[in-house]
């Protein structure tokens, strides 16, 4: 693949555009929320786009079309099982607390409903996982630029990042968000003509379907048995695994996505950002998983014709990863080509801007201004917060280096992400909604969760992964192993937490006061209109998305 | 101007009008280019062309 003059037009344009919107809000950056919280003055639109732009990163892109290509039209099951329930019940259950605790972050709700250990905890946790994954955002951007485009692997890492540095530096998160909506509809827009024409040349859904074995284009029939289909999953494991503890542990407890939720200027909008947004993210699946369905079936016999494969790794087996930008070389020609590589790179700056932006509100406040430095003027904390961005951008620039030395770093620090991750929702759900769970519950629940998803994973051996300990008990992928992980942390948390919380002192209802479901006040919907009340919302989004799996069960 | 470019909108239609410029002005100076780009550039600038203007009508 080259690019001509006018796609590297097109990519300039882009980055002079980024740039230009930082410089744009840079002024209205005048204290430490401006910068780090967007004042909570962001409309709904722009919060609800920037929701699901925050989480379309390069994993999300490149991943979900590789998955898509990998276990077909299952993948969806990210989307209309995961994704959309967790979203609608942040909207409906969760928001009130975190929006209305007044807390900047979900570290601060956690110090407010339980202690200053389990926020350390998380705080730490999360903001070690947001450097390394915009570092590895970052690796991935230079490794895919050397292997298509050729460019320098040095010069695509100091660009992107150089780049992502100045406009989150100059405008906060106010500007990584504004970028998120821009780079929403370019990733949105710029793939959706590859979807069109390539969908075409496999002779749409209905000779995708007569091409391909059965499992690939059914989402839920053929998950009665683990071994009948590619994910190797029965349904039981998927609905628990991802339905419930990997996605209501992301969806809804996750300071990166939950942050764009948080700075809408009213608690009604924060309600329905995560709402408004499920509403994209339930179409999402018709530009990150049909085209990896797309590209399988294009290699089929019957097509062979369109010469279109996808490439493969040294080891002679299929590269998954590269089905996207595959695809953009075999159908873009030059001019829709440069669109579409700059929205290849719109999505790994997403996902770094939105990393960073996260880390530094998380560091300033939870960190350096709970732990080290109190009671400061605010003009410090906001100094503290644009040097906070220029260190984790390089903090990224030295783990995406760390990952071009060992290969091993990018799944090693998956599966700790993993680990933190997947019990959270527990800690969250005991917390919101039973008033007696105690600040060493939550702390227990959250270091046996880890423990007990370490010593899962330990156990459990998937495509060469894992039994460190002792390869006990086979799993047939690596997606299904993360569920079976995720789901046993969550368990272990969960029942920790209870246990310890029952033999320990609560705090008084008084100080719980908007931040428990039982003493809290319930917002009152009865005076707007249906579409803007989230309960109706809500149900109607969960209606369509039960007929989505129906339709493609 | 300057005040219209606050505006997120104005900005992603004007985004998104520029990129439309530059595929149709590939397709007319390339006796080689593809019909998507003509397309695509099409379906840019009216999108480009209704953000701005929904802003426009927004003030």
């Amino acid at each position: 693949m080259s690019l001509h003059f006018a796609d590297y037009l097109i990519i300039l344009v882009y980055f002079i555009f980024v740039i230009g919107v930082g410089f744009l809000i840079k002024k209205k950056i005048k204290s430490s929320n401006d910068f780090l919280t967007s004042n909570r003055s962001i409309p709904l639109w722009i919060t609800s786009l920037a929701f699901i732009s925050a989480n379309l990163g390069a994993q999300e892109v490149i991943g979900m079309v590789a998955s898509g290509a990998k276990y077909g039209i299952m993948t969806v099951h990210f989307y209309w099982v995961g994704a959309i329930f967790a979203m609608v019940f942040l909207g409906v259950f969760m928001m009130p607390f975190y929006y209305g605790s007044r807390a900047r972050s979900v570290p601060e709700y956690l110090s407010l409903r339980f202690d200053e250990k389990t926020r350390g905890l998380n705080a730490i946790s999360f903001a070690v996982m947001t450097v390394f994954s915009s570092g590895i955002s970052l690796y991935a951007l230079a490794k895919l630029m050397e292997s298509i485009l050729h460019w320098d692997f040095d010069i695509s890492i100091w660009v992107s990042a150089g780049i992502v540095m100045i406009y989150t530096f100059l405008g906060g998160l106010t500007s990584a968000v504004y970028n998120e909506v821009l780079q929403f509809f370019l990733i949105v827009l710029g793939l959706s003509p590859l979807v069109i024409i390539a969908l075409q040349d496999a002779g749409g859904w209905d000779n995708i379907k007569h091409l391909l074995q059965p499992e690939m284009t059914h989402a839920w029939k053929y998950m009665g048995n683990a071994n009948d289909n590619p994910m190797g999953l029965h349904f039981m494991s998927l609905i628990f695994g991802l339905g419930f503890v990997m996605s209501f542990g992301y969806w809804c407890t996750d300071f990166l996505v939950v942050q764009r939720a948080m700075i809408a200027r009213n608690m009604g909008d924060a309600q329905r950002t995560p709402i408004i947004a499920a509403i994209p993210k339930m179409m999402m699946p018709l530009i990150v998983v049909l085209p990896g369905v797309i590209a399988i079936t294009l290699m089929q016999p019957a097509l062979e014709s369109k010469g279109y494969r996808i490439p493969t790794a040294a080891n002679g087996e299929l590269d998954y990863t590269m089905t996207l930008p595959s695809l953009i070389a075999h159908y873009y020609p030059t001019g829709i080509l440069g669109v579409g590589i700059t929205a290849l790179i719109a999505s790994f700056m997403s996902g770094m801007a939105g990393n960073v932006t996260a880390f530094n509100s998380v560091f300033t406040f939870d960190i350096y201004q709970s732990y080290f430095v109190k009671n400061k003027s605010d003009r410090h904390y906001l100094l503290v917060g644009k040097c906070v961005t220029v260190v984790g951008i390089l903090i990224s620039i030295v783990t995406a280096y760390i990952a071009k030395s060992f290969n091993n770093i990018n799944d090693f620090l998956q599966l700790v992400f993993g680990f933190v991750n997947g019990p959270l929702f527990a800690t969250f759900l005991l917390g919101m909604f039973w008033k007696r769970t105690t600040g060493h519950g939550a702390f227990s629940g959250l270091v046996a969760g880890t423990i007990a998803a370490a010593i899962t994973h330990g156990v459990t051996v998937a495509e060469g992964k894992g039994g460190w300990i002792a390869p006990l008990y086979p799993i047939k992928s690596g997606m299904g192993q993360a569920f079976i992980v995720a789901g046993v942390s969550w368990t272990f948390n969960f029942f920790t937490t209870i246990l310890v919380s029952l033999v320990t002192k609560p705090k008084p209802d008084e100080q719980l006061k908007g931040l428990v479901y039982s003493l809290t006040e319930k917002p009152k919907y009865h005076q707007q209109k249906w579409y803007l009340r989230v309960v109706p919302l809500g149900i109607l989004l969960l209606v369509i998305t039960l007929l989505l799996n129906f339709i493609f069960f | 101007m300057l005040k219209k470019l606050n505006d997120l909108q104005f900005v992603i239609g004007l985004f998104f009008s520029v990129v439309s410029v530059i595929l149709l002005l590939n397709v007319l100076l390339d006796d080689h280019s593809s019909n998507l780009n003509i397309y695509t550039g099409s379906c840019f600038l009216v999108f480009g062309l209704a953000m701005m203007l929904i802003r426009g009508k927004g003030n």
